[in-house]
């Protein structure tokens, strides 16, 4: 177990890179010239050249990879082409507010997925499981940024009870966690919870109504094991799949928030990411999705570390 | 302090979920169309927005608008300068007395070396403070200035490359930042993290992309203009229904560009609209580059008869006028053009087949537009409104959209630049309260990039001639004979489609008193109290 | 287990086993299977009726889609001459939905066949080479894999700009990983089967094997799969032109109307809504049919 542990942490490193390289090559993808959109219109030759040296686009390609690499390393993701600001600082922040998106969105979508599933799970067949089941496959189904339209119109158009945009009047430099602050996050976490509530729920109830029908259970039920006791069996059978799937369903949330973020004005990663691209800001979108790619690659590891832990018969490779 | 300002900019979003909270602190919170807080470097970006909030707030500059008046044309009145007259012997040399005693906010004084340290930051490249990211903003805005000189610490001569008359206008662009706070850093990016001017508005925080904070500057110069408000929260919302959905949840007291859409439901809930003509032209500006269709007359003056402008002004729900070129009619400068541009879709159809277009060889013309912006109003549905009406005489439209940050620096580089992908006209709304900025820059064939945004490489000596007797006519009556002049001949030749003027909607909440919307592209934000 | 998903990751772990040699009886019984399974003929029959609607839509659309007139903006559901009412541009919704099907449909649709065609072939290659070439696929399959879909989606399109085949080709690379793995380890398990090896030791040819032998055990189970990634595409396609990376105006897709009429929240919301509906409907219908496929496959139950 601990080779498979070291040999999946080397694993990490290789992916890693080429994630890199992943990101910097969008440079090669995208048509023009990435200081076009910026550089000053009486731009003078020598002021181009200098800014291309200060970008390093007058490098050959390999050498500008490995520039950006061995700074990314040091954690210098480099300067916004449009606001002169760096990279990190613009990020820094959109993380945080991200993390606080994504934390309410699955302190919620975990929870109700856990004990929709399991309700479904347990009385597996009846007409409780059929509502959970189709609203699962609802939820999966449901273009989320559309969802967060219809939740603005009812909550904050028609009845004016949420706001319905922003992180509050102070930006989210003032955020605090109380109720002022709060009622801001509340839609767009709802909206971002849905997928992740729905992939837990039909999750957790195929491996509870899996490990209930399995004949040593029925056995143990049938001579006259507590609820509780069924309960335990359930939940320690069932865990280290539901975390895997709800750690995975974390890295999705991230990456994938941009929809949501965009129709809630959230300024977070994705929001920063949709900036970006349309200010043609490549610096800022190979830093935000080089985070966010290797958060994902991170937590993956994670979750195969901590799943092994949990029940060493797995063998992810 | 830090409490205060959370329960301030708390109150209006909790009205409805918790009891109101009482605030010592009056804050004015404004939605922007921009998508970031405009550059706070003292000369911003993003178009004449940028000015609105990060320029006349934060800073003066040697002359100003007067945006005092909601029924008066806007006129140029002293700023940081008091007086001004141009050297009786030469006429490219202008001398500007300064006003005495007006401070910077941190506490030194604006002298004759403050003001010409700005004019070298745009101007002197070999200035330690000369920026390129600062010229950019600035001097495609006054074309003519050299640069600037002390005389004594209170007048500074300002040297022309030719005589013209609309210096003292150009000049409201170039805003007067304080040395003191720059030699701290001597880096603009800096300086924008703590920006130091003389305006009636001081910095207390920026937030990249989220919101520019400012308060009351009370020792302000203008006893008249120290703002009545304790502070102002500006937020760059790019997107209008973001911003609507903002202001009716409480978030803002105040929008710009009002989306037509939304006014009725605004209403409705109690937040007023205002609107005012100003002077501003939404057109498409249409390239005369050699092999380009629009550089043949007969193409470019169908475009113009192709649009029923009514249909556009409905679907701004009227809060824009039709036009008739780059100024209305009974304008000083409207100067009587032989062309009539309304709309004929056969006529359109008949200069089209002239120009050897039809059924069987349709017009393919790309423009270059925007998602949002400044002044744009709302680009995408006006723009597929005018594909279709011009669909309707055989033109075949393509857009390329950008967004409005992209699309105002590829203005710059002119329709001839392979990164401005082959357009043949470019969507960029425009003031016209400035001769310079209503026309010089768009018909002087030396505008052309990188200088200015002559986008479309107009090279017609006509132009030149009248434009450079207008810039060298220093008398009012007979400069606007010679402006009229210009602008009918600009309106025969079609240099533009001219499509709408805007009326500048905003959505302010009832809590806001004492607004007076001036006829121009900058508003005042001092006069107003919050209730 | 259930397998259809937003997600390709989920999915893709719940990918069927390979059934192995199947015959023509059991296509049949997952014929007959099928169509007893009524929400699954429903769902069918209503993505069919959809696809329809969108080939012969220039002869169902009442309208011009293009085409609209600004005195009619914005009518409410239902008013005279506007079934669903008219958008912010005064163009019929109705007409606008049933054209938009097409671009929708194509987008939601072309990047899983195109991922299908080239996952399905590097994935077979590799299972069936094993060795250096499987190394060699799947690793460079996982770096893709290490992007969550979403972001990988919008950063491709991000970076190639907005357009219809932009959007497509950044789908498609989205969507190769997953199939690539799904084919490969069924491919693995097929090969190891006791009359592949026969087939082989008889002197076969890699061809023949691959032809007779693989393609006829891989393919369904990879359909299968590929099926459950319908959903997720079209909620990814319409995203993107959403967020002004897919389709430009003034065509019609659902996701760009729902875009475009976002202003339009205020003074009819529920034609607003409408594109977001359609959206919803035909991801919903492709979820129930992948799980309808699935189960009818499933020769366990």
């Amino acid at each position: 177990m601990l080779l498979y542990l070291v040999r999946r942490l080397l694993y990490v490193i290789p992916i890693g890179l080429a994630v890199s390289a992943i990101c910097f090559s969008l440079v090669f993808l995208a048509p023009g010239d990435p200081l076009s959109a910026v550089l000053p219109a009486d731009a003078s030759l020598e002021l181009i050249e200098k800014l291309k040296a200060d970008y390093g686009f007058d490098r050959p390609i390999p050498v500008q990879f490995g520039k950006w690499v061995a700074r990314a390393v040091q954690g210098d993701l480099g300067i916004s082409i449009a606001t002169g600001r760096p990279v990190n600082s613009e990020l820094a922040r959109a993380i945080s507010n991200t993390f606080v998106l994504a934390f309410f969105a699955c302190s919620f979508g975990f929870t109700l997925g856990l004990v929709l599933g399991f309700i479904a799970g347990y009385w597996n067949g009846t007409w409780l499981d059929k509502v959970v089941t189709s609203l699962a496959v609802a939820g999966v189904s449901v273009p989320h940024y559309w969802l967060g339209m219809v939740l603005v119109i009812i909550f904050s158009v028609f009845f004016n009870w949420l706001p319905a945009t922003g992180m509050g009047a102070g930006g989210s430099s003032e955020w605090a966690w109380d109720w002022e602050h709060l009622q801001f996050v509340i839609l767009p976490a709802v909206t971002l919870s849905v997928i992740p509530t729905a992939i837990i729920t039909r999750t957790v109830r195929a491996l509870v109504a899996d490990i209930l029908s399995r004949e040593f259970v029925t056995a143990l039920i049938a001579k006259g094991l507590s609820d509780r006791g069924v309960f335990w069996h359930v939940v320690k059978n069932a865990a280290p799949t539901a975390l895997a799937v709800m750690g995975i369903q974390l890295g999705y949330l991230l990456g994938g928030s941009i929809l949501v973020e965009t129709v809630f004005a959230w300024p977070g990663t994705g929001f920063l990411l949709s900036v970006a691209i349309f200010q043609r800001d490549l610096p800022l979108l190979q830093g935000t999705i080089l985070f966010l790619a290797l958060f994902f690659v991170f937590l993956n590891l994670l979750v195969d570390m901590v799943q092994t832990l949990l029940d060493p018969r797995i063998r992810r490779t | 302090m830090h409490t205060m300002k959370l329960l301030a900019g708390a109150f209006a979003a909790a009205q409805l979920l918790a009891p109101p909270l009482a605030s010592a602190q009056s804050v004015l919170r404004i939605g922007m169309t921009a998508a970031d807080v405009p550059a706070t470097t003292s000369q911003p970006d993003s178009g004449f927005e940028g000015n609105r909030f990060t320029g006349i707030t934060l800073f003066d500059g040697l002359t100003q608008w007067d945006l005092s008046s909601a029924d008066k044309p806007s006129v140029i009145i002293p700023g940081l300068a008091e007086s001004w007259t141009i050297d009786a012997k030469d006429n490219t040399k202008w001398i500007f007395r300064l006003r005495k005693g007006a401070k910077f906010h941190d506490g030194t004084d604006v002298n004759a070396d403050a003001v010409v340290f700005n004019f070298d930051k745009v101007l002197k490249k070999d200035a330690p403070q000369y920026d390129a990211k600062l010229v950019a903003q600035t001097t495609p805005r006054m074309p003519t200035v050299m640069g600037a000189r002390k005389i004594d610490d209170l007048t500074v001569e300002v040297q022309t490359s030719e005589p013209d008359s609309f210096v003292p206008i150009n000049l409201t662009n170039l805003f007067i930042a304080s040395p003191a706070a720059w030699a701290k850093t001597k880096n603009w990016a800096e300086f924008a993290k703590s920006p130091v001017g003389s305006g009636p508005w001081k910095f207390v925080r920026l937030v990249p992309r989220e919101r520019l904070e400012l308060e009351k500057n009370t020792g302000y110069w203008d006893a008249k203009r120290v703002p009545k408000t304790d502070r102002v929260v500006l937020i760059p919302m790019p997107d209008a229904s973001t911003r609507v959905n903002a202001l009716l949840s409480g978030q803002l007291d105040w929008i710009e560009a009002a989306p037509p859409d939304a006014v009725a439901q605004l209403k409705s809930r109690g937040f007023e609209i205002t609107s005012n003509p100003y002077p501003h032209t939404w057109p498409w500006q249409l390239s005369h580059v050699p092999g380009h269709p629009t550089a043949d007359i007969r193409v470019r003056q169908a475009m113009n008869l192709a649009i029923n402008r009514d249909e556009i002004v409905k679907l701004l729900g009227g809060y824009a006028a039709p036009a008739k070129g780059a100024v209305p009619p009974g304008h000083p400068w409207w100067g009587n053009p032989k062309f009539d541009i309304k709309y004929d879709p056969d006529q359109a159809k008949k200069l089209l087949a002239e120009a050897g277009y039809g059924p069987g060889k349709p017009l393919k013309v790309k423009v270059q537009i925007s998602q949002s912006g400044s002044g744009q109003m709302l680009p995408l549905p006006m723009n597929e409104l005018m594909q279709q009406q011009l669909k309707q005489v055989g033109i075949e439209v393509e857009f390329d959209v950008l967004v409005w940050e992209s699309l105002f620096n590829n203005w710059r580089i002119g329709a001839k630049d392979p990164k401005s992908n082959g357009a043949h006209a470019i969507n960029v709304s425009f003031a016209t309260q400035d001769p310079f900025f209503a026309f010089a820059r768009f018909y002087d064939s030396r505008m052309v990039a990188p200088r200015s945004v002559n986008w479309g490489w107009i090279q017609d000596p006509q132009f030149d001639k009248l434009v450079a007797d207008a810039r060298g006519t220093f008398g009012g009556k007979e400069r606007d004979a010679a402006l009229g002049r210009l602008h009918a001949y600009a309106v025969e030749q079609s240099s533009f489609l001219f499509v709408v003027h805007d009326t500048g909607p905003r959505a302010i909440s009832k809590r806001v008193t004492g607004y007076v919307q001036a006829k121009n592209w900058f508003q005042d934000l001092t006069p107003i109290v919050m209730k | 287990m259930s397998a259809a998903a937003v997600d390709v990751r989920e999915a893709a772990s719940a990918a069927p086993a390979a059934q192995f040699a199947p015959t023509q009886g059991y296509w049949r019984s997952v014929f007959s299977r099928l169509m007893r399974d009524k929400v699954t003929v429903i769902c069918a029959l209503v993505i069919l009726a959809l696809i329809l609607m969108a080939v012969f839509a220039p002869w169902i659309a009442p309208e011009d889609p293009l085409k609209g007139s600004v005195m009619k903006r914005l009518r409410p559901i239902g008013s005279e001459g506007y079934p669903l009412g008219s958008d912010e541009l005064g163009r019929d919704m109705l007409s606008r939905l049933i054209f938009g099907a097409r671009l929708s449909l194509v987008m939601g649709i072309v990047p899983v066949l195109c991922a299908l065609g080239i996952g399905g072939l590097l994935g077979i290659t590799a299972g069936f080479h094993g060795g250096r070439v499987n190394t060699a696929i799947m690793r460079t399959v996982d770096v893709f894999y290490a992007f969550p879909s979403v972001l990988l989606a919008v950063a491709i399109s991000g970076a190639l700009g907005a357009g219809i085949t932009n959007a497509i080709l950044s789908l498609t690379i989205v969507f190769i990983p997953p199939i690539a793995r799904v084919a490969e380890s069924v491919t693995t398990q097929v090969r190891a089967l006791d009359y592949v090896e026969a087939a082989r030791a008889s002197g076969a040819g890699n061809f023949t094997i691959i032809r007779v032998h693989i393609l006829g055990n891989v393919m369904g189970p990879v359909f299968v799969y590929a099926t459950s990634l319908l959903s997720v595409c079209m909620i990814l396609a319409a995203g993107l032109s959403f967020l002004g990376l897919g389709t430009k105006p003034p065509l019609p897709e659902w996701g760009l109307m729902l875009n475009t009429l976002r202003t339009a929240i205020f003074q009819n919301p529920w034609v607003a809504a409408l594109p977001g509906l359609m959206i919803f409907l035909v991801s919903f219908c492709f979820n129930l049919l992948s799980d309808g496929v699935r189960s009818a496959m499933d020769v366990t139950r």
